[in-house]
């Protein structure tokens, strides 16, 4: 078991931000967490890595406490929040993902350097590996930092956001890397506003806003009455069975 | 040459050991957007330097120095607390508050003016060669630091949440970053004062990254560049004084030459600049390799 969460409540300085929190996930299953913005995505990824307090029920990764488990999950944080300006390449970026194996003030070893050109390889980026991380575009921003988590070669992936203004090549690029993730045994975990998209790509989908609303397959969880009473009453059933959310 | 002039030789060797440990530190200060933190330490080691003055006389300044070097490093690692740099006031609050009791202590004191102006300029031309080998060590202790920190370092400070989800603690990483620049400020403080230090720290970095885009470049073009500001400086100086009797503290003439240069280099940053700007409104993808806004951004 990868992931167990058990009516677990998660925030920050003893405030929950998210609770009731029931879900597992298994290797090589794909879980997507959706919900509004402001949902608690985000803090519930967060938990996962022991960067948030736990503040009722259990929470395990790999069987232990998430600390201690963070050497097993590789993190692709939302590319928006990092400085275009900072001075770093490609693959000084996805070199990152090394430093944990390299130590603090080891030389890089060769391993280490084909490792970041595989992972830019994986991502389409092998290019690109001299250039300026801010002088890309979006799209191969986001796939250079997915670079960088593959390159810690991780057995848990989480993705916050990964499909944020990204073009439809990158998105193709992403999405072809987590089947082959899934393929090979990795699980993963992304958070996505775009219910089509989960409903594509997960196995699971956990539906969160403030509380977990439900958790089980996509077309169990992604239905118009679910989404309602997540979202507040707006959504709608169309007649060729799919759920469309109204802006209130 | 001046250099073979013993005092102005001392000078310009702790200027060099001061290039050394400043062109790399300044990298890290510019890309954490530290400049302000740097600024608030140096202003509040000053007190630190006074009591220590008045303690143990020119040899207890260092220590009063370092003492009140690392306590603010410390204070101010916990204010700026959970990546919230915009802390500025409470930053300010202890910059001020300890500034002021600097100037207190040291008008206790009869030889007020010139004590006061050697806190806050430092005497460059009076260095000695007991003070250059406590500089070198100081170096040697700062430069063993970063090294040991450095990937770590970069990697808080360009992308936090990754860093801290990778395992590392960035108060710790924050807290180390802040002792290093407190040292660098205990090692430069009696050649350059407290208040030029900050100049030494910031310029230098900031006009590299003005040419280049490397972080290890940026190291070393910040480095010549406090040598050759350094040189400059000292020969202007000199100049203005042998040969035409205009007094110009040496300090100064370097910080102005740093000024300077990174007002030569602006044009070239600014250019790198547009051209980005004028790419992203066409909508068209990154330069191509080779291109000349490759060479200068």
């Amino acid at each position: 078991m990868v992931l167990r969460f058990a009516d677990t409540s998660v925030g920050y300085h003893g405030v929950a931000v998210l609770t009731h929190v029931d879900l597992s996930l298994e290797a090589g299953q794909c879980l997507a967490l959706a919900g509004p913005n402001g949902a608690g995505k985000s803090t519930l990824i967060k938990a996962v890595l022991g960067l948030t307090e736990v503040l009722a029920g259990t929470a395990e990764v790999f069987g232990r406490t998430p600390a201690r488990s963070r050497e097993q999950c590789g993190y692709v944080p939302q590319v928006g929040d990092l400085d275009p300006d900072f001075p770093v390449t490609a693959a000084q970026v996805v070199l990152m993902g090394r430093y944990r194996r390299i130590g603090w003030w080891r030389p890089t070893r060769a391993t280490d350097r084909r490792a970041v050109t595989e992972a830019l390889d994986r991502v389409g980026l092998a290019d690109e590996a001299g250039r300026r991380f801010g002088l890309l575009s979006g799209g191969q921003r986001q796939r250079v930092l997915l670079a960088r988590a593959l390159a810690a070669e991780p057995e848990l992936l989480l993705l916050d956001e990964p499909f944020n203004g990204v073009d439809v090549v990158s998105q193709e690029a992403i999405l072809s890397v987590l089947r082959e993730l899934t393929r090979s045994g990795t699980a993963l975990l992304l958070s996505t506003h775009d219910l089509a998209l989960a409903r594509d790509v997960a196995d699971l989908v956990c539906l969160i806003n403030g509380r977990q609303w439900a958790f089980g397959p996509p077309g169990e969880v992604l239905t118009a009455d679910q989404l309602r009473s997540a979202y507040g009453g707006h959504a709608i059933d169309l007649a060729d069975g799919r759920t469309v959310l109204v802006e209130p | 040459m001046i250099l073979t002039v013993p005092f102005m030789a001392r000078a310009m060797a702790e200027l060099a050991l001061l290039a050394l440990i400043c062109g790399p530190v300044g990298v890290f200060v510019f890309a954490r957007r530290l400049s302000f933190v740097s600024d608030a330490l140096t202003h509040t080691v000053f007190p630190g330097v006074v009591i220590g003055f008045l303690a143990g006389g020119v040899e207890g300044l260092v220590v009063g120095a370092l003492v009140a070097g690392l306590l603010t490093a410390v204070v101010l690692t916990l204010l700026t607390r959970g990546g919230a740099l915009s802390d500025d006031a409470s930053t300010a609050v202890v910059l001020t508050a300890m500034f002021s009791i600097g100037v207190v202590l040291v008008s206790r004191q009869s030889s007020y003016t010139s004590d006061l102006t050697s806190f806050l300029f430092g005497r460059l031309l009076t260095v000695t060669p007991r003070q250059i080998a406590e500089t070198a060590v100081l170096a040697a202790v700062i430069l063993v630091m970063l090294a040991i920190a450095a990937r770590p370092l970069l990697f808080r400070t360009f992308d936090p949440a990754a860093a801290a989800a990778a395992g590392y603690r960035t108060f710790w990483l924050d807290l180390w970053l802040n002792v290093i620049v407190a040292l660098v400020v205990v090692a430069a403080v009696r050649a350059v004062g407290t208040i030029l230090v900050v100049a030494l720290l910031i310029i230098p970095a900031a006009a590299a990254r003005l040419i280049t885009a490397r972080l290890a470049a940026m190291a070393v073009i910040g480095t010549v560049l406090i040598l050759l500001a350094g040189y400059g400086g000292l020969w202007i100086s000199w100049t203005a004084s042998v040969d035409y009797g205009i007094s110009l503290t040496s300090a100064s003439a370097v910080v102005l030459l740093l000024v300077l240069a990174y007002l030569l280099l602006l044009p070239l940053g600014r250019l790198s600049t547009v051209r980005r700007s004028s790419l992203s409104h066409r909508g068209t993808p990154p330069a191509p390799k080779g291109s000349p806004h490759e060479l200068v951004g």
